[in-house]
């Protein structure tokens, strides 16, 4: 959804004259009469936000009524009246959202908010994901200024500040006709995402200017809605916006998909850094008696990041398992740890579900020869690299070539998967490249080198200033939003008659150049005013009758719509 | 010189920056003075040129002075700062609760409407009865270029085309109703229905096709661009028929039957009106043979060529030709018992008709709508004769004949119609053979004609202006949010293509929430693309659009029903 055009105030004078109200345009030399409301609002237009001003007058006037007067205000502006659209020089959040209150800010951090709703017990997972929002919150911290919302009804105790994230309680309740959008619409430089869920954090959209990143998991649990949340926060976006995924797939996946992936952003989530805590031998060892399972100590273990589909999933592993008695299989995977009861004699299923089963997990991976994984929604990148952090080489099973993440750590055997959750790798092509890597060799001894390198890039203070750069980028494409045109000559849509043939068909007229236009051009241009270009294009690949043609510049389309193609698709 | 004291305009004079203004809120400009020009106008009510040449002196240079003057004679010649004619403001103060109609029908002189004589085209004529009717419900201003009062509820005033947006407030304020009339070739009328603010327009039409289809193309534009409280009058429900061909809301088109002055056109001694005008042009076989009429331009669109045949066809009788002149027949061989009556004032015309045993009405152009001769010729107690084409037949009911016509289903030229010689003439004689079937048409053409009364017509006026004003508070400028977004590929779909959908946001462009539970609720592209333009466009605008986008005319129309019935429902 594309951010509206912000304006400017013109010089102006406003007088009132036989109990009317009028302001003059002295730059075009108009007279606009006006209503009290508009009146104080122009008062207020040039040095307060919107909020501002409508939290100035809320309690004197209907707040319909408000905005009824900025929007006429700045329909006005649109015609060329009282107001200019105003093309900001942005440099960063230093002249972000407060530039038009000229606060010297020349060096400071950037502020955010995180609309999340945080538990008090700072140590808890989230139950989605499983990850501790808090602790990477933590680390952004350092670089930013983050305040969370509470809400009235809530209750009292949780709105005290955490230590990191300021809460900031808003007096009205959720179901108030001023939804979130509201309190957040001032004074942010950017708002951060977290929620999965797509209900939550849609309305945040709605606000002009401020960049929003939204960070999707790749989680297990969220796959059979993970597209759709991703196709519809996709169309949600203007260019001020961006999608943090968590691993390459994730964006190569979209790609593939046919969505642009120009605002999407792969940051993955930062691992703290383990240190060892003894030797391979010992951990081995240690593993083996956690588990009951000698097979740790005898046999060479391999740690199998999982994240599939979990019905296909656990097929896939008891395959796996049968298919390499030879091994230890070590696997990490949070939905069969819960439900896959009895796995082959081989397998260990386990997963982390609070501080301290997390706290024992170094120990595993230390023991592990081989981490493998398949790169496909679902896989916990965290995890892998984690699992990695011992100079375990990786084997990524994988449909997009091998992730860059870990290049140079291990090797890629090819895999397929859809959107389904059907998972394929050649077993045979599978178990050889693992026979093989499990052999000492040069190759393995730099790859376990690379290994411990990789782990050291992926910090979560590495994650925290990526995602700071996001906003950073995001806050300069804002810019591009005050460039959205004006129909210089506004379309009428009509049908028009032909006489030769008695027949009506659809087309637009312009004012102004009193003339008729291509009904595409003008639809795709009226619609820009309210979307982004990305759900411009939805539309017209949506009416193309034939698909296989691609939609190339809708703008320059040719006449009538996509009956036929040779006039839709320019040369 | 300029020619001091002169009455002002509503100024109000300030100073901006150290520059001096006036505010001409007569027409909502704003003009740069200087200080002598300021001082100027605090006397130019009441003193003369010399006079304030004299009292300035002392404080201006005289070239200073003299420039002011030109200045000043300048800013008169664009119709600012002073008033051009009477001051007015005592006829809109006093009579302010009468309703006030401003009439705008640019390119005609307004007094020709008082001066029927000077009007030629039926159209005008019943523009001017009809405005003369109309003073007894409201005083009518018309749009001119000064302030005069014209007759008693009838003002001149000065507002030009390129005033009306500037004074939309005001005229908002002062009209009950803008009224004004078709023309195809006129432009200034369609970019009006962008602003809200103007009271409602009532768009007089007269032609409702041919010209090549640019009567009809004109028509549908205007029907586009039209505010929800804008329409049409046509003079018989044959155009709101017609134009259902083409239109999806046939509502924007509404019936204004003309009137007759039946006190004027009432039946007369035949033979006196015979003998009179036989003397006249001096044929004889008037007073003795019974006599068919003709009245109109006697041109092949108005039927002249298939009079000329009825006239071999039938030598027995004598047929006459009122209008202006022969044109192109006068150099032709007519037919003996063709005898052309000349052209005659509107107080003889109750004559000529009274001279005719039977009225042929023959047009075969796309103008006629009604037959404003057929009126009065019935008025007269003279049977009319009609082609079953257009909007005629329906004024003519059972007080005439309708004889056959070849209705073509797109213009030819400037003809859509051919009516059928033979059967006018038998007709002719049906009613010619027979004196008690002539008697009883005869009464009954009086007694149908007298029914319609410019009275009425008025009325009719005045109540569309009420019921526009009924629809007017039933707009609401609810703007439901919505996005495009691509959708999940089904299973079975072996390509994987997205498809793509629309959500309806559960908010509205002033962030109230006016949906219940979830935030977004799934629609189709097509809904979604209705509902993105009905947030700028008209509900005819979207109609042209699904129009285009929807094959099936009825699934198009029903999306159109379904959307407009969401937003309303959500206002």
């Amino acid at each position: 959804m594309v951010s509206r055009t912000r304006y400017r105030l013109k010089q102006h004078h406003k007088f009132e004259q036989d109990d009317q109200k009028y302001v003059a345009d002295l730059e075009t030399g108009d007279i606009v009469q006006i209503n009290d409301i508009e009146w104080e609002i122009l008062s207020r237009y040039e040095s307060q936000t919107h909020h501002q001003i409508v939290e100035a007058l809320k309690k004197e006037y209907k707040l319909t009524a408000i905005f009824d007067g900025i929007e006429r205000l700045e329909r006005l502006g649109k015609q060329g009246l009282l107001l200019h659209p105003a093309v900001e020089n942005v440099g960063g959040f230093c002249r972000g959202v407060s530039s038009r209150s000229s606060h010297p800010y020349t060096d400071r951090k950037p502020k955010l908010l995180v609309p999340f709703h945080f538990t008090k017990e700072k140590s808890a997972l989230d139950y989605i994901t499983n990850l501790n929002r808090y602790q990477s919150l933590t680390h952004l911290a350092e670089f930013a200024e983050l305040e969370t919302l509470a809400f009235q009804e809530e209750k009292k105790e949780d709105a005290q500040d955490l230590n990191e994230v300021r809460v900031r309680n808003i007096s009205s309740t959720k179901s108030d006709p001023l939804m979130p959008p509201w309190y957040a619409m001032d004074g942010y430089d950017g708002i951060l995402l977290l929620s999965q869920f797509l209900t939550d954090d849609l309305p945040y959209y709605r606000i002009r200017d401020v960049p929003i990143v939204h960070c999707i998991e790749g989680d297990q649990r969220l796959q059979h809605v993970l597209l759709r949340t991703l196709l519809t926060l996709y169309a949600f976006q203007s260019s001020k916006d961006t999608l943090v995924v968590k691993a390459s797939w994730m964006k190569a996946w979209l790609a593939e998909l046919g969505v642009p992936v120009e605002n999407v952003r792969v940051i993955p989530d930062g691992i703290d850094i383990v240190e060892p805590t003894g030797d391979k031998a010992l951990a081995k060892q240690h593993t083996a008696a956690i588990f009951g399972k000698s097979m740790f100590v005898e046999k060479p273990a391999v740690g199998l990041i999982s994240g599939f589909e979990p019905n296909r999933g656990a097929a896939w592993i008891s395959e796996f398992a049968r298919t390499h008695p030879h091994l230890a299989i070590f696997v990490y995977d949070a939905m069969l740890a819960q439900h896959y009861q009895h796995p082959p004699e081989n397998v260990i299923i386990f997963s982390v579900d609070d501080e301290e089963t997390r706290a024992v997990l170094p120990v595993f991976f230390q023991a592990l020869d081989l981490v493998c994984f398949p790169a496909m929604p679902g896989t916990p990148l965290p995890i892998v690299l984690e699992a990695m952090a011992f100079g375990a080489p990786c084997i990524a099973m994988t449909k997009y070539g091998m992730p860059p993440e870990v290049i140079g750590a291990g090797v890629a055997v090819e895999a397929e998967w859809d959107n389904f959750g059907n998972f394929h790798v050649p077993m045979v092509k599978l178990s050889e490249t693992i026979n093989q890597w499990l052999h000492p060799s040069d190759a393995r001894t730099q790859c376990q080198g690379f290994a411990k390198e990789i782990v050291q890039r992926y910090t979560r203070k590495n994650a925290a200033q990526a995602l700071i750069q996001v906003f950073e980028e995001g806050f300069q494409r804002r810019t591009d939003n005050f460039r959205t045109p004006r129909a210089l000559f506004p379309p009428i849509f009509c049908r028009r008659y032909e006489p030769d043939t008695g027949t009506l068909r659809s087309s637009v007229y312009r004012l102004g150049t009193n003339r008729y236009d291509h009904l595409e051009t003008a639809l795709a241009e009226v619609l820009t005013e309210g979307h982004t270009p990305a759900e411009v294009v939805s539309v017209f690949k949506h009416f193309q009758r034939d698909s296989s043609t691609p939609v190339c510049e809708i703008t320059r389309a040719g006449n009538g719509f996509p009956n036929n193609n040779t006039e839709t698709n320019p040369k | 010189m300029i020619g001091f004291p002169k009455i002002l305009h509503q100024l109000h004079l300030f100073e901006e920056e150290g520059v001096p203004y006036a505010a001409d809120l007569d027409k909502a400009r704003v003009v740069e003075l200087s200080a002598v020009m300021i001082d100027i106008l605090k006397l130019a009510e009441t003193q003369t040129d010399d006079a304030i040449v004299e009292t300035l002196s002392t404080s201006y240079q005289e070239d200073d002075i003299s420039e002011a003057f030109e200045r000043f004679a300048e800013l008169e010649r664009e119709g600012l700062l002073f008033n051009r004619g009477e001051d007015l403001e005592w006829s809109l103060a006093t009579e302010s609760k009468w309703r006030k109609l401003l009439v705008a029908i640019p390119g005609i002189n307004v007094d020709s409407f008082f001066d029927i004589e000077t009007l030629s085209a039926g159209t005008n004529m019943a523009l001017a009865h009809m405005i003369q009717h109309l003073t007894k419900y409201a005083d009518l201003h018309f749009m001119g270029s000064r302030n005069r009062k014209i007759t008693d509820g009838v003002y001149e005033v000065d507002i030009g085309i390129g005033d009306l947006v500037r004074l939309r407030s005001k005229i908002a304020e002062t009209y009950y109703g803008i009224l004004t009339l078709h023309q195809e070739q006129d432009r200034w009328l369609l970019p009006l229905y962008q602003y809200p603010e103007f009271p409602p327009i009532l768009v007089q039409n007269h032609a409702p096709r041919g010209h090549g289809g640019q009567a009809i193309n004109s028509m549908l534009r205007h029907y586009a661009a039209m505010r929800d409280y804008d329409g049409f009058t046509a003079p018989s429900d044959y155009v709101r028929d017609f134009y259902s061909q083409y239109v999806w809301d046939p509502s924007f088109f509404n019936t204004l039957p003309n009137g007759v002055d039946a006190t004027l056109f009432k039946p007369m001694e035949k033979m006196v009106a015979k003998r009179e005008i036989a003397a006249e042009v001096g044929d004889d076989r008037i007073e003795e043979v019974r006599t068919v009429g003709y009245l109109s331009r006697v041109q092949s669109e108005k039927g002249a060529s298939v009079y000329l045949k009825l006239a071999e066809l039938n030598p027995h009788l004598i047929f006459l030709i009122a209008g202006p002149n022969m044109g192109r027949y006068a150099s032709r061989k007519l037919p003996d018992n063709l005898v052309y009556v000349g052209f005659h004032p509107r107080e003889r015309l109750p004559l000529i008709y009274n001279a005719f045993d039977v009225y042929c009405f023959m047009s075969m152009s796309g103008e006629e709508t009604f037959g404003l001769t057929v009126l009065e010729a019935m008025a007269c107690g003279v049977p009319p004769i009609v082609p079953n084409f257009d909007g005629v037949p329906s004024v003519v009911g059972d007080a005439g004949l309708v004889a056959d016509a070849e209705n073509f289903n797109h213009d030819v030229a400037t003809l859509v119609s051919y009516p059928c010689p033979v059967d006018f003439s038998e007709k002719i004689n049906l009613l010619l053979d027979d004196a008690e079937t002539w008697l009883a048409f005869s009464q009954r053409a009086r007694k149908r004609a007298v029914a319609f009364t410019w009275d009425k017509t008025a009325r009719r006026i005045v109540q569309l202006f009420e019921g526009l004003h009924q629809k007017k508070k039933l707009v609401n400028p609810n703007r439901l949010l919505n996005v495009f977004t691509s959708t999940q590929p089904s299973e079975d779909d072996e390509q994987q293509r997205l498809k793509y959908k629309s959500l309806v946001l559960s908010m509205n462009a002033h962030y109230e929430r006016c949906l219940m539970r979830d935030a977004a609720y799934p629609m189709s592209v097509e809904d979604g693309v209705a509902l993105s333009i009905l947030k700028n466009h008209t509900t005819r605008e979207a109609e042209a659009i699904l129009a285009a986008l929807i094959p099936d005319e009825t699934q198009a129309r029903t999306t159109l029903k379904r959307v407009r019935g969401l937003i309303d429902g959500t206002a």
